[in-house]
């Protein structure tokens, strides 16, 4: 599994503010440094692949709770400085299409960026170590290890934000202490909330919901079932990037803005 | 993926929150999101979404796209929670907050233009960045089309049935091998395009102005009030949590009151 999208208010402000800042950081970055590309070699395909990515994302396969991603796709054709771009891209349309959440949007692109960037670093080496023939253990072996460290980042993230060292008085509902009456039958806010109220039992209770997260069960949950995706990804990243190695091998093996000299359809070698 | 469907009901659409100014509906999202961020009462997340289900019902949006978009994140949220909650209400509560936000965001991308829903991010980001954004919507239209073609051809072609799952799966990842080539044809495409047509950088997106401004103020007064209520209600909630049961009768009362109202315009 890649990532799971964590839900908006689970995470502390501190947290989710945090990711942001890192990401808008990022792209800025990633944008100055991209500078050398042209502007318009670099939009349409910054647009295209990040179009490809969410119509990989946008079919799930329901009871792993798991979506194809082809990050390490986009990773390998767009470069390490684009893919961050891409990555926030991704997370924005995502996000207001409801699909994972507006303030763990920072975050989210975090980790996106990371396995596009790890991707394609990965499949570039090994490739170089392994040679080109051996595409497609490549691409499989450099997906598995790229989703099992964006994963192994998310529990890090899931445990920065839950753990004991933020747990906090959270104002959540105590079924037990709700009272059907009206509140100002006896002068309740004059009494209660300014003089502190009599009833000091139920703040006790009310100190005990504490929304802290189960870390361990989370990652052991996604340590069982991220393997699964892991191997689906792995599986369609290996085709696809067999598939177009054979076809258009520059695409693949060198990225997206190498290609300058424009092909014709189905001369794709040239005429060699 | 609906975005065909969101943006005709983005674009074709003609209520009041349609009319409404971009600016005014995305600071409403962001006050909105703040009040369900800021909760964790089971009971204001559940007023929160009474609240949104009245602005659907009042706008007269497709309330199975509306409620389908906004259902999607539960699939993860429930997983989510049962891997992490640390008891029943409060997994509840986070599925609810995954949902309520949703719905919000969702509300906006259905009345708004997608170029006005971006051009706050084209300010605060690089010119590239929001460039990329717009060609990004533009472009899913193009690939979701190509691959929904793709599949069909393939399954025409190949014969292919549900007793051949490896045969299938083979296809389909062609198909999408098949869709990255068209990707990258169509990017040299819009690349021969651009250059013809003189783009140097930044696609300017023409502001837009709300029919009312009392409307936009109302809207944004309305938001203000949710997330005030949602922080009184977590600052003294030993004292406000007994009396949760009353923040969803208002919400409540305005959504029969949208339903009524709709039922009687019919």
């Amino acid at each position: 599994m890649s990532h799971i999208h964590i839900p908006d208010g689970v995470l502390p402000l501190w947290l989710w503010g945090s990711g942001w800042l890192l990401a808008l950081l990022l792209v800025t970055v990633a944008s100055r440094l991209s500078e050398r590309a042209d502007i318009r070699r670099k939009v349409p395909l910054l647009g295209v692949v990040s179009a490809l990515v969410l119509v990989a994302m946008s079919t799930e396969i329901v009871p792993l709770a798991y979506h194809m991603n082809l990050t390490v796709i986009a990773g390998a054709l767009l470069g390490p400085v684009l893919s961050v771009i891409a990555a926030f891209i991704v997370q924005v349309i995502l996000a207001m299409l409801g699909h994972g959440g507006v303030t763990v949007v920072g975050l989210n692109t975090l980790i996106v960026a990371l396995e596009m960037t790890v991707g394609c670093i990965l499949f570039r080496s090994l490739i170089r170590i392994l040679g080109r023939p051996r595409v497609r253990p490549v691409a499989a072996i450099s997906t598995v290890l790229t989703l099992a460290l964006s994963t192994t980042a998310l529990v890090g993230v899931v445990w920065i934000g839950g753990s004991g060292a933020t747990q906090r008085e959270t104002g959540a509902l105590d079924p037990q202490t709700l009272r059907f009456e009206n509140p100002l039958s006896e002068g309740a806010i004059s009494n209660r909330l300014f003089s502190g109220g009599e009833d000091h039992g139920h703040e006790e209770e009310a100190d005990d919901h504490e929304a802290s997260l189960n870390v361990k069960r989370f990652a052991t949950v996604v340590y069982t079932l991220g393997p699964l995706g892991w191997l689906l990804e792995a599986l369609i990243t290996a085709g696809i990037l067999g598939y177009v190695a054979r076809v258009r091998p520059t695409l693949v093996f060198e990225g997206a803005l190498a290609e300058t000299r424009h092909t014709i359809p189905g001369d794709e070698t040239g005429g060699r | 993926m609906h975005i065909g469907s969101v943006d005709e009901s983005a674009v074709l659409g003609r209520s009041w929150l349609h009319t409404a100014s971009p600016n005014a509906k995305l600071i409403s999202l962001a006050l909105m999101l703040g009040a369900v961020v800021t909760t964790w009462n089971a009971l204001v997340v559940a007023s929160l979404a009474l609240l949104l289900m009245a602005v659907v019902t009042s706008t007269d949006l497709k309330p199975r796209l509306a409620y389908g978009l906004a259902a999607y994140p539960a699939i993860f949220a429930v997983v989510f929670a049962l891997s992490s909650a640390p008891n029943a209400l409060t997994g509840t509560v986070i599925v609810l907050k995954a949902v309520v936000a949703a719905l919000a965001a969702v509300i906006v991308v259905l009345t708004t233009p997608y170029p006005q829903v971006f051009a706050p991010i084209q300010c605060i980001t690089p010119s590239v960045v929001g460039d990329a954004l717009l060609m990004t919507y533009r472009s899913t239209f193009l690939l979701l089309e190509k691959f929904s073609n793709l599949m069909r051809a393939v399954k025409l072609r190949s014969g292919l049935t549900a007793g051949h799952p490896i045969r299938t799966a083979r296809a389909t990842t062609r198909a999408l091998g098949g869709l990255l080539l068209y990707s990258f044809d169509l990017a040299q495409r819009d690349y021969d395009v651009m250059r013809l047509r003189g783009y140097e950088g930044h696609l300017r997106v023409g502001r837009v102005r709300g029919l009312s401004p009392l409307r936009d103020a109302l809207l944004v007064i309305g938001s203000l009030v949710a997330l005030t209520v949602s922080v009184l209600m977590r600052l003294a909630a030993t004292e406000l949590n007994p009396y949760s049961w009353i923040v969803p009768l208002i919400p409540l009362t305005i959504l029969i009151t949208a339903i009524a109202l709709k039922w009687r315009n019919r």
